[in-house]
């Protein structure tokens, strides 16, 4: 039963004091098409679900290419109102001359064909932040900065961020990425960052949303992991740190600038399956290429994601896409891959899941069995978020009778 | 539920089905396991079907084999000629074994071809059809289908109708798995493997088909401590999208060819859906004689529809529909 009471009295409460999460580019209608450039990284971030990273896997040009040549000659593949050419790793900027030329292929070949993504494309990044500074990045971003969205991966406090992201000699990362937040949130003012929550990070929530704040990082996008690393009791410690957060925010006035992807107003509630039946992700929608020119319907079927399984390709830049393979994850609902406790689980709106995960960890080989692994720590953020918005309805309910109050004599006068 | 227990007596065992056996060296389940399977089958109140090899079986098997009311599927081609004619169902590996096998109309047959074998041969069904009780034919290379493909299989089909059609009218009631199955469901009635039959192979354990066997799949089970599918619902029909969404009632919905070609079990191949719709459209076609239709006991209605594979109108998939037709598929199978 849903034990929060929204607006007793609507009217008075003033949503525009709120900040609200920044909507996608093209509200996620683009097509997502992901390059893993390389396997390798700096770090070796302990939450990380790449296992297979390496720095053998670098994804040759002649490989981008052919792969560019088959999507944009595939109609059925690049149908899409606008395209995000997606870059990963590994850390991609560690081949940044490689992206360099990439992405010129891209807008030249966009332009020869006179095709419909030329003006409605961008480059994506998800990176480390440790070569931001560098020449060859800061060259990258000035020649395609109209065109660019750039995520810098911080943790949160000194001690959050190099508890898992640490160089291969355990060195923590957090001061070589600090240094870049500023130049970083220069280019790109509203950037977000990429907050990621696993069994030990949990006691450092609060403080590391606070922290990232602090650094004038606007909007804090922060998830627990899908992998099954929870112990017992990290449910509470985590609603405890979130109702923690959820009071400095409210108190601070902090809903004001800032947003924090754990509270939101569109979880915690029923779902409907004959309404709300479609997959969470993208997965089959997007597709990922890497150094062998395979595709997969999401990095998180490549092999170097996958502790479990063997790798899922639906194609390569020779044969294309093979259309069957994509059906399954075309036609993926909610329905058949939950269990029924999950169906009728009363606060299952927002209760994410990850196709990759669930094919990493599903008894036999499907993407049609949800992991539960989360179930606990969803329910623990779906009370800590009720308390949330209970008590920022409470005090902006509270100051708006203040104002009406006021408001009334004025009122009363014009009428005279 | 498990309804019918498929017994692969050997290694060798006839292909019945989609899958080839190319299996060479025999292999024949023990007598232990064999006495094993029956029992769980009488237990478990699972009718059991027999799978041959072509070597004929030694005295001590046909005994056991006769303690159980079963039924049996052999080659054409097994040596043991008393089985060959006595079998329920009888399986045909070539066009060639049309022409001098003797068909009877107590039995059925499965005919198991490639798809330009039948493309060229099918005229010869026109005289075989009638001479059977039953005839299937199954194909071994549905996913080799293109585009160019279906449009033969149509115009093939619509000359097939026509001469089903003209057997009726003569007093003929000939049965073909791919024109006269659909003219009476109203559910889909489909192969099922892993929901309501399992196979129990040579090495005593249990698969969800014999083609999985075959293709060295793990086992779900073995004889002694039971049959234990992994994500059991997947093979049934309220867990396949697509097929949700389908009237094709007549498909075989092979799981095995689901697996291979879209890598899950309970998502059918774009051929799988087509194949099927144009064998539906032809049994549409087929309800256009009056003379065909009074000799259904309940007719089934099939519409005219503008799409060949569900897969592609899953923009407009109706779910309220859905449910109502899952409310009437539950009630005829539980």
């Amino acid at each position: 039963m849903q034990i929060l009471v929204w607006s007793p009295f609507p009217n008075l409460i003033t949503m525009e004091n709120i900040k609200e999460s920044s909507k996608s580019w093209k509200n996620d209608e683009s097509k997502t098409v992901t390059f893993i450039v390389t396997k390798d990284c700096q770090l070796v971030c302990k939450y990380c679900y790449l296992v297979g990273k390496n720095s053998k896997e670098r994804m040759s040009f002649e490989t981008a290419k052919k792969s560019i040549d088959y999507l944009l000659s595939s109609p059925k593949h690049s149908n899409e109102e606008a395209v995000v050419f997606e870059f990963i790793g590994g850390e991609p900027f560690l081949e940044i001359d490689l992206i360099d030329q990439i992405c010129d292929y891209i807008k030249t070949q966009l332009y020869i064909k006179e095709h419909h993504w030329f003006n409605a494309y961008r480059f994506s990044f998800s990176t480390n932040g440790l070569n931001y500074h560098t020449n060859k990045v800061q060259q990258f971003i000035e020649k395609n900065k109209s065109h660019l969205s750039i995520g810098i991966t911080i943790d949160g406090t000194e001690i959050k961020h190099d508890l898992n992201r640490v160089y291969k000699d355990g060195r923590g990362s957090y001061k070589d990425v600090l240094r870049n937040i500023p130049l970083w949130l220069k280019q790109f003012p509203g950037a977000g960052t990429k907050v990621t929550i696993s069994s030990a990070d949990i006691p450092y929530i609060c403080e590391s949303v606070l922290h990232l704040y602090s650094l004038g990082i606007e909007e804090v996008n922060i998830n627990c992991v899908y992998e099954d690393v929870w112990k017992e009791g990290d449910d509470s410690i985590f609603e405890n740190q979130l109702i923690k957060l959820a009071d400095q925010i409210i108190e601070k006035e902090l809903y004001k600038k800032y947003t924090c992807s754990f509270f939101s107003m569109k979880i915690g509630k029923p779902v409907s399956v004959l309404l709300e039946n479609h997959n969470f992700c993208g997965a089959g929608k997007m597709f990922s290429i890497d150094a062998a020119g395979n595709f997969y319907p999401c990095t998180r079927f490549a092999q170097y994601s996958l502790r479990n399984k063997k790798a899922l390709i639906i194609g390569n830049m020779n044969d294309g896409i093979d259309e069957n393979k994509l059906r399954p994850f075309l036609t993926l609902d909610r329905f058949t891959q939950c269990k029924r406790e999950c169906l009728e689980c009363e606060v299952a709106g927002g209760c994410g899941w990850c196709s990759g995960e669930n094919y990493d960890s599903a008894e036999t080989d499907t993407i049609f069995e949800r992991s539960m692994a989360n179930c606990l720590m969803h329910k623990a953020r779906v009370r800590a978020n009720n308390y949330y918005w209970n008590k920022l309805y409470r005090k902006l309910e509270l100051e708006n009778e203040s104002q009406s109050t006021i408001a009334v004599p004025n009122t009363l006068n014009n009428k005279c | 539920m498990i309804q019918y227990l498929i017994i692969q007596l050997c290694d060798t065992s006839t292909s019945y089905c989609h899958y080839n056996n190319c299996n060479k060296v025999s292999k024949l389940i023990s007598i232990e396991d064999l006495k094993a399977g029956i029992i769980l089958a009488m237990k478990e109140n699972l009718m059991i079907q027999f799978v041959y090899p072509d070597e004929e079986l030694t005295e001590e098997y046909k005994k056991i084999i006769n303690s159980i009311d079963h039924n049996d599927i052999v080659s054409s081609l097994c040596k043991d000629k008393e089985l060959v004619t006595s079998a329920d169902v009888v399986v045909l590996h070539d066009w060639t074994a049309l022409q001098y096998f003797q068909f009877s109309k107590t039995q059925s047959y499965v005919l198991r071809t490639s798809k330009d074998d039948f493309f060229d041969r099918h005229i010869m069904l026109k005289t075989v059809l009638p001479k059977t009780k039953r005839f299937n034919v199954v194909f071994t290379d549905m996913e080799s289908f293109g585009e160019d493909d279906y449009e033969k299989y149509r115009k093939i089909l619509g000359f097939l109708s026509d001469e089903v059609s003209n057997a009726f009218c003569e007093g003929n009631h000939v049965q073909c798995n791919l024109l006269t199955d659909r003219l009476e469901l109203s559910v889909m009635n489909n192969c099922d493997a892993g929901w309501k039959n399992i196979t129990l192979a040579p090495n005593g354990e249990f698969y969800i088909c014999p083609a999985f066997y075959i293709d060295n799949a793990s086992s779900v089970g073995d004889v002694y401590k039971g049959i234990n599918i992994p994500n059991p619902q997947l093979y049934r029909l309220d867990y396949a999208p697509i097929c949700l969404h389908c009237d094709s009632y007549q498909c075989k919905r092979c799981v095995w060819l689901n697996k291979k070609t879209t890598l899950e079990v309970n998502t059918p191949s774009h051929q799988q859906c087509v194949i099927a719709h144009l064998e539906r459209n032809a049994s549409r076609k087929l309800m256009e004689n009056p003379k065909v239709v009074s000799t259904l006991k309940e007719p089934s209605e099939i519409n005219e529809i503008d799409y060949l594979d569900p897969f592609d109108r899953r923009d407009k998939w109706d779910y309220e529909a859905m449910q109502k037709e899952l409310i009437k598929f539950h009630k005829e199978n539980y």
